[in-house]
Formats: C-alpha cells, sequence, structure tokens
C-alpha cells in the first residue's frame, strides 16, 4: 500500500533488484566457498593421512632401529648363544622395558619360541606367523602390524647376529586405544584401527566413543572407504588407509568443524552483504527522494498554481529531466501569470474606462502612473451642457430627466472615446472633456472642434424630440486652448485626474456664453482649426472672471473633407471666407 | 701343507722303499681339482673342499698353529680351514681393542677385549664352522671351518681348489661355504694312483648380507668439486 507511492516504488525495485543481485553471488559464493571447503578438507586430511602413514612408517623404524639395537646386545647373543634360556627370557624382559615395547620374543631359526616376555607362554612352541619370518630375511623394513592375542601389534623381527643369524627377535607394539589417542595429538583427527573381518570391519583402537565406533563400522561396511560417514548423527568426513593387509587406519573429523573456518568466511560474507543491503536500502531511499523531491515539489507547485496562485515557482536545480520539466514548468506557470496579469490589465482598464478616457484607463491599467504626476502641458478643452436643463430637470419627471441624460451621454461617450479626449468631469448635463492629455495627439484643436460639432449635430437631434414633447432645451459647447497644469489631484480615497489653468474657465464661459446649437471658439483654437471650418467671428466678448475681453468664433459647421485646403496654403484667408 | 701331504707321501715312499719292495708296489698320489659355482654359474671364492677318506681308520691330524689377524678392522683371513686340533692365536694389529667372539656349536669363546696377541691361542677341536665375531665391530666377520682330514683346500677366485697327494682310494667330498644353504654340501668320489680327479660342486648360496655396510665416520659435510 506504502509502495504505491513513486518514492516508495523506486525503493522497493532498486533495493530488490540490488537483494536479487547480492543473493544471487552470496549463493554462488557460497557454493564455490563450499565445493573449496569439501575440496581442501579432502586435500587436508588426504595431507594429513599421507603424514600419518608416514610417521607409522617412522615410528615402524624407530621400532626396527631399537629392535636392531637390542639384538646387538653382546649379553642377548651371549645368553642365547650358550641357550640359556632363563637367562634369555630375563634379558629380554629387560630388554622389553629398555625400547618400550608390549612384548619381546626369541625365535630360534628353525621358528621355535625360545623365549617369551609374556604371561603363560610355552618355551618351544611354534612361532605363531612364521610367514614373517621368510618375510623378514628378505625386507629392508621388517616390520608388520598384525593380530596378535586377539589385539593388533605392529611387530618387528630382527635376526640376532653372531655374527651369523643365530635366532630372531621379535619386538611387539600393541596398537591401542592409547596409540591411537597419541597418533590424534599428532594429527589432530580421529584415528581408528580397523580389522576387516568379513562381511565388515571392526575397530580395535579408535579415539571415538563405543557408540561412534559402531557408527565407524557401519559406515565402512557400506563400501565406502573415503567420504562422509555419519556418526552419531553428525557427518564426518573420513579417509581410509590400508597399513597392512587387512588393516586400515581411518582418519576422521567432524565435517561441522572442518567447515567452521569456511562457515566463518560465509557468515561474513553474509554480513557484508546485509551491510550493503543496508547501504543499498539508505542509498535507494535518498535517491528516491532526490529523485521524488522535485515531483512532489512540482505537484505542490501545481496545486498552487490550480488554486490561482501564478507567483509560484518550482525551485529544481537539476540538470537532467525533472531540472528541464520544472523548467517548462516555470515557464509555464509564468505564461499563465503574463495571461492573467493581462487579463486582469484588461478588466482594470475596462473598469477605468467608465470613468477615465480610454487611454488613460489604458495608461493606468497598463501600471503607468508617471503621467498622473503633475505637469504642464498645452491642450485644448472642451465644455459642453445643455441649455434649460435646469428649469426642464425640476419640472419633468425624474424619470424623464434620467432618460434625457442617458440618451444625452450615450451620444457623448462614445464620441469621446472616438476622438480620445479625456473627459475630466461631468456635472449633470455638464462636460468638460480636454485632448492631448496625458496621451499627445497631433491635433487637439481640430478633434475638439470636430467632436463639438458632432456632438451638437447628434444632440440637436435628440433635443428635436424633447423639444416637441414642450420642453425648451439647448446644447451649447465652448472650445478653448492653452498650457494648464494637468495631474492627480484629491485625496487618499478619491483621486481625479484634472487641467487646472485658465484654459479650463475659458472654455467653460466660452461654453456659458454660446446659445442653443452654438460652438464657441477661443482665437488660438481657430487659429489652430480655421482652415477646416466654417467660423463666424463674434468679435471680442467680455466674459466673466476674464479681464480683457476675448476674441472667440463661433463654428458653424465644418468644411467638406475634400474642400480643406493643404496645410501649406493655410491662411486667414480661408477662416475670413468662412466667416 | 702340500709340503706336508708331499712330506708324507715321500716318507711312505721312503718307508716302502726301506721295506725293501719293488718298486711297482709304490702307489703314486693322485690329486683333485675342484670347481666350485653358485646356483647362477659364478665361480665361489672362500668355498672350502676337504676330502674324507672312507673305509679306513680316521686319517692321522698333525695340526699346526694357525693366525686368525685383525688388520685395520677386518678379520684376515675371512676363511681359515684347520684340521681338528689347531690352535689359531688372534694377534690384533691395529691399535684400538677387539673383542673376538663365537656362539658357534663347534666352538665357543670369547676374547674380551685385547690389544696385542692373547697370550693362549685358541685350540678348535671339534670340526665344524665356527664363525667369528667382533662385539665392538658387527662388520668383522670371519669362518674357520674345522676339518677332520688332512685332505682340504679353499677355492681361489676362479673357484678352483686343488687337492693333491691324496692315496687312492674312495673319499667323500665335502664343500662349505659361509654363505651355503643348509649343511655342507658332499660328493662321493675315489680316486685311482696317480688320477687327476675333477669334481664339481654347484652350491645354493644365500645372499650377500653383512649385518651393517661398513660406513666411513662422518668429517663434517662433503666438499664438492
Amino acid at each position: 500500500m506504502r509502495f504505491r507511492s513513486f518514492r516508495g516504488r523506486l525503493v522497493v525495485v532498486f533495493v530488490g533488484l540490488f537483494a536479487v543481485v547480492l543473493a544471487i553471488s552470496l549463493l554462488v559464493v557460497a557454493g564455490f566457498v563450499r565445493a573449496a571447503a569439501r575440496y581442501e578438507i579432502g586435500e587436508e586430511l588426504r595431507l594429513a593421512s599421507t603424514l600419518f602413514v608416514r610417521q607409522l612408517d617412522a615410528r615402524s623404524q624407530q621400532l626396527v632401529g631399537a629392535t636392531r639395537l637390542l639384538s646387538g646386545d653382546f649379553a642377548l647373543k651371549t645368553a642365547v648363544g650358550t641357550a640359556d634360556h632363563e637367562t634369555t627370557r630375563s634379558v629380554l624382559e629387560n630388554h622389553r622395558r629398555r625400547i618400550g615395547a608390549d612384548v619381546l620374543m626369541l625365535v630360534s631359526l628353525e621358528g621355535a619360541v625360545t623365549a617369551d616376555t609374556r604371561q603363560g607362554a610355552h618355551p618351544g612352541a611354534a612361532f605363531a606367523l612364521p610367514r614373517l619370518l621368510e618375510e623378514a630375511e628378505q625386507t629392508q623394513d621388517p616390520t608388520w602390524v598384525v593380530p596378535l592375542d586377539g589385539g593388533l601389534v605392529r611387530l618387528t623381527i630382527v635376526p640376532v647376529l653372531a655374527p651369523d643369524p643365530i635366532a630372531w627377535l621379535c619386538a611387539g607394539f600393541s596398537i591401542d586405544d592409547r596409540t591411537a589417542a597419541e597418533l590424534r595429538r599428532l594429527t589432530g583427527l580421529h584415528v581408528s584401527f580397523l580389522r576387516r573381518q568379513e562381511p565388515g570391519f571392526s575397530v580395535h583402537a579408535s579415539t571415538l566413543d563405543p557408540a561412534e565406533r559402531i557408527d565407524l563400522e557401519r559406515g565402512l561396511a557400506a563400501g565406502r572407504k573415503s567420504g562422509l560417514i555419519a556418526i552419531q548423527g553428525a557427518q564426518h568426513i573420513a579417509r581410509a588407509e590400508q597399513v597392512a593387509a587387512d588393516v586400515l587406519v581411518v582418519l576422521q573429523r567432524p565435517l561441522r568443524e572442518a567447515l567452521a573456518p569456511y562457515n566463518r568466511l560465509f557468515w561474513i560474507l553474509a554480513m557484508v552483504g546485509g551491510a550493503g543491503l543496508l547501504l543499498a536500502i539508505l542509498g535507494a531511499i535518498l535517491v528516491a527522494r532526490r529523485v521524488s523531491r522535485p515531483v512532489l515539489a512540482l505537484a505542490a507547485a501545481a496545486r498552487r498554481v490550480a488554486a490561482g496562485e501564478f507567483d509560484t515557482a518550482v525551485s529544481v536545480r537539476q540538470s537532467d529531466e525533472l531540472g528541464e520539466l520544472a523548467g517548462t514548468f516555470n515557464e509555464m506557470v509564468a505564461g499563465l501569470r503574463d495571461r492573467e496579469r493581462v487579463h486582469a490589465e484588461l478588466q482594470r482598464a475596462e473598469r477605468l474606462k467608465r470613468f477615465f478616457s480610454t487611454q488613460l484607463a489604458e495608461l493606468l491599467s497598463a501600471g503607468d502612473e508617471s503621467m498622473l504626476a503633475s505637469h504642464r502641458r498645452e491642450i485644448t478643452v472642451m465644455f459642453c451642457d445643455l441649455r434649460g436643463f435646469t428649469g426642464f430637470a425640476e419640472a419633468a419627471d425624474p424619470s424623464e430627466v434620467m432618460r434625457l441624460l442617458r440618451d444625452y451621454h450615450a451620444i457623448l461617450g462614445p464620441l469621446i472615446a472616438r476622438y480620445e479626449g479625456t473627459l475630466e468631469r461631468f456635472t449633470g448635463d455638464g462636460l468638460m472633456v480636454f485632448f492631448n492629455d496625458p496621451v499627445p495627439c497631433p491635433d487637439p484643436a481640430l478633434r475638439a472642434v470636430r467632436m463639438a460639432v458632432e456632438a451638437r449635430d447628434a444632440v440637436q437631434r435628440v433635443l428635436e424630440d424633447w423639444r416637441q414633447r414642450g420642453y425648451a432645451l439647448g446644447f451649447g459647447t465652448g472650445i478653448a486652448m492653452g498650457f494648464a497644469t494637468v495631474g492627480r489631484i484629491g485625496f487618499e480615497g478619491r483621486f481625479d485626474y484634472a487641467a487646472i489653468g485658465s484654459v479650463t474657465n475659458l472654455s467653460g464661459r466660452l461654453c456659458q456664453e454660446a446659445t442653443d446649437g452654438q460652438i464657441l471658439i477661443s482665437a488660438s483654437v481657430y487659429a489652430e482649426v480655421e482652415r477646416f471650418v466654417e467660423a463666424v467671428p463674434l468679435g471680442e466678448l467680455a466674459l466673466r472672471g476674464f479681464a480683457r475681453p476675448l476674441l472667440a468664433f463661433s463654428v458653424v459647421n465644418l468644411r467638406a473633407r475634400d474642400s480643406v485646403p493643404a496645410a501649406s496654403g493655410v491662411s486667414t484667408g480661408d477662416a475670413g471666407h468662412a466667416r | 701343507m702340500t709340503h706336508r701331504i708331499f712330506g708324507a707321501s715321500v716318507l711312505v715312499v721312503l718307508g716302502l722303499l726301506a721295506a725293501g719292495g719293488t718298486p711297482p708296489a709304490i702307489a703314486r698320489p693322485g690329486s683333485i681339482e675342484a670347481v666350485v659355482t653358485d646356483q647362477t654359474g659364478k665361480p665361489v671364492l672362500d668355498a672350502v673342499v676337504s676330502l674324507m677318506p672312507l673305509g679306513g681308520p680316521p686319517p692321522a691330524l698333525r695340526p699346526t698353529p694357525a693366525v686368525m689377524d685383525q688388520v685395520n678392522k677386518e678379520f684376515v683371513p675371512s676363511v681359515l680351514p684347520v684340521v681338528v686340533g689347531t690352535a689359531v692365536s688372534f694377534p690384533n694389529r691395529d691399535n684400538i681393542r677387539h673383542h673376538v667372539y663365537s656362539f658357534s656349536s663347534a666352538k665357543k669363546f670369547e676374547l674380551p677385549l685385547y690389544i696385542g696377541t692373547p697370550a693362549a691361542p685358541v685350540v678348535f677341536d671339534k670340526p665344524g664352522p665356527v664363525a667369528l665375531g667382533c662385539n665392538i665391530h658387527d662388520w668383522m666377520v670371519a669362518y674357520i671351518y674345522v676339518v677332520a682330514t688332512p685332505h682340504f683346500a679353499k677355492t681361489t677366485a676362479d673357484g678352483k681348489a686343488h687337492l693333491e697327494g691324496l692315496p687312492a682310494g674312495p673319499y667323500e667330498a665335502r664343500v662349505w661355504h659361509p654363505r651355503l644353504r643348509g649343511e655342507a654340501m658332499t660328493k662321493p668320489i675315489t680316486l685311482a694312483d696317480d688320477e687327476e680327479g675333477h669334481i664339481t660342486f654347484a652350491l645354493s648360496l644365500k645372499p650377500e648380507s653383512r649385518p651393517a655396510p661398513r660406513r666411513e665416520p662422518y668429517e663434517g659435510p662433503q666438499q664438492s668439486g
């Protein structure tokens, strides 16, 4: 369940693969180790067995040497030579002790035992193993392992020379458990001497317990001379050597004991493997975390983006595919952010346009507030309002007042937008629009005039209806041109973009002076537009708030476009003609 | 020895002449050449061939002293045939002592460690082989073969032994060798006057097996080259 996470799966796959590889290599190594161990143990046993046999031979040689030394003893020769049997027996007993033999016998050249250190031996009895006397004459190594008195004996037979052979001296060293134990000290292996006794073998001397001996006999009876023998439930690795006719020496050691060093090696390997597995798990977790962390970070970032946090960015500094993915993701979020910002700007601009001129709205929505700072600029200001509106507003039904205003504004609003004017304010029926700020335009005066003409014509059509219904309504316009201080005015919470200067006053006064349908323009405006309009001079007008009378013109209409003279041909003559 | 035999014959001849007998009656002694080989046909050295006359009184023996030297830790000679009653002296010519002994049934004796020549020689009064040993030098082996006849000789390296001055008559020829298996070998032979008889023996000998080969004493590592 837990492993359904990307990280978990990564860890499981990684560790699993490692574990499989580790297990395979451990198994292979273990197999090799076991095979090598078997081989080594076998070799060890073979070597031990060779050494053991050599040791036995060396012991035999020592015994032969000791026996030879005894045979050269002159007292013995004298006793034998003089056929003094009692003395001979006594000498033998003495000499037996000298070399630590278990039995010493003197055998005549004819094969009769003339003296014997064994209890209850009969002098004169035939030697039990006459074959050995014959062999003793031939061989350089006159020693044999033979059964004697129910036991096993290592027998050496050397002649007593005086200086020709006058008798045989036989020394016997019995092979018993003590012998086996001594040999075990030498080799560190269990030593057993067995006699072949059809149909099997019987242990004669051994370092094994009685029960173990029975198992060994059974194991050998099964026909395996070397290899594994089960001894008291434990496997023993054994090797048999034939040391005499029908006599085997079996060397063995418990397999577990022999395998102990290899098992230790195996455990070390297993521990190293375990440590490797742990490291692999840790490494896998680390790697998985490194891999999954950016994935998780991306996922979290995607969630945030989904929740609308477009300022989200993923900080993945990798040069791999995930780094690329994160980079792409960031780019995508940046794109979304831009689109969102554009969208928000558009929305804001739409909102602003309801209150500001399109240009101003766009500037504001674009965040360029620099032009909001107060500055001086030459602008053209158009002021217009309705004649008789106050009376109408008092007399007419409020809904009709609002309808008139709605119609009125519906005419002027689009015009302002079309001529890219800046609506500074409107107060019921009065509107003030200026041009060349905040967005400069090449022909502010002409624009103002054209818009005024178009507005007059449109408003007159609307007013015609109302007049027919008995309301005395009219529409007047004033246009002036001059420098003004333009910028943001107001206070925190309410700001306006306003133009301050006499030009606004002038346009307002000219508007006041205008009769219904009149468009009054100042002299400076006229100077700008005279080529394009038909206007009549009104002479100097004394206007309230202005110390001197000012020259004003009334725009009758726009000249037809094709009749507009070229700019180079602008002259007062045209204006005069228009008048 | 041949001198003695020859001398005896001369005496016999002179005696006969003195008795005034006619010359044709005088018997001239014969001789025998014995050839001794081993079972492989190789000539055998130091085999003692003796002839015992048959059908008559035991021959008269005139033992003369004999010598068994010890030179350079060896017995010299290695085989010494003597007639019964011979006194053998054992002079030690080495500058170390020897301990000569024998446990043979023909003569058991012991000359414990001595230097020079023991005062009393050993008299060999029984026929048969006597194996001599030295108790302190195992390789020193020699044999005194005691015979009861004046007719005997030792083979040389070619395996031949010559016996001369033998009166005509039947004999038992006997050969003995230290390595002979079993008893001495005998063969009957009858000799006519002045005859040179031939007799061959093929002995079955035991392989050479002296106790321990004589080795030089250790004198440190051998220098090579």
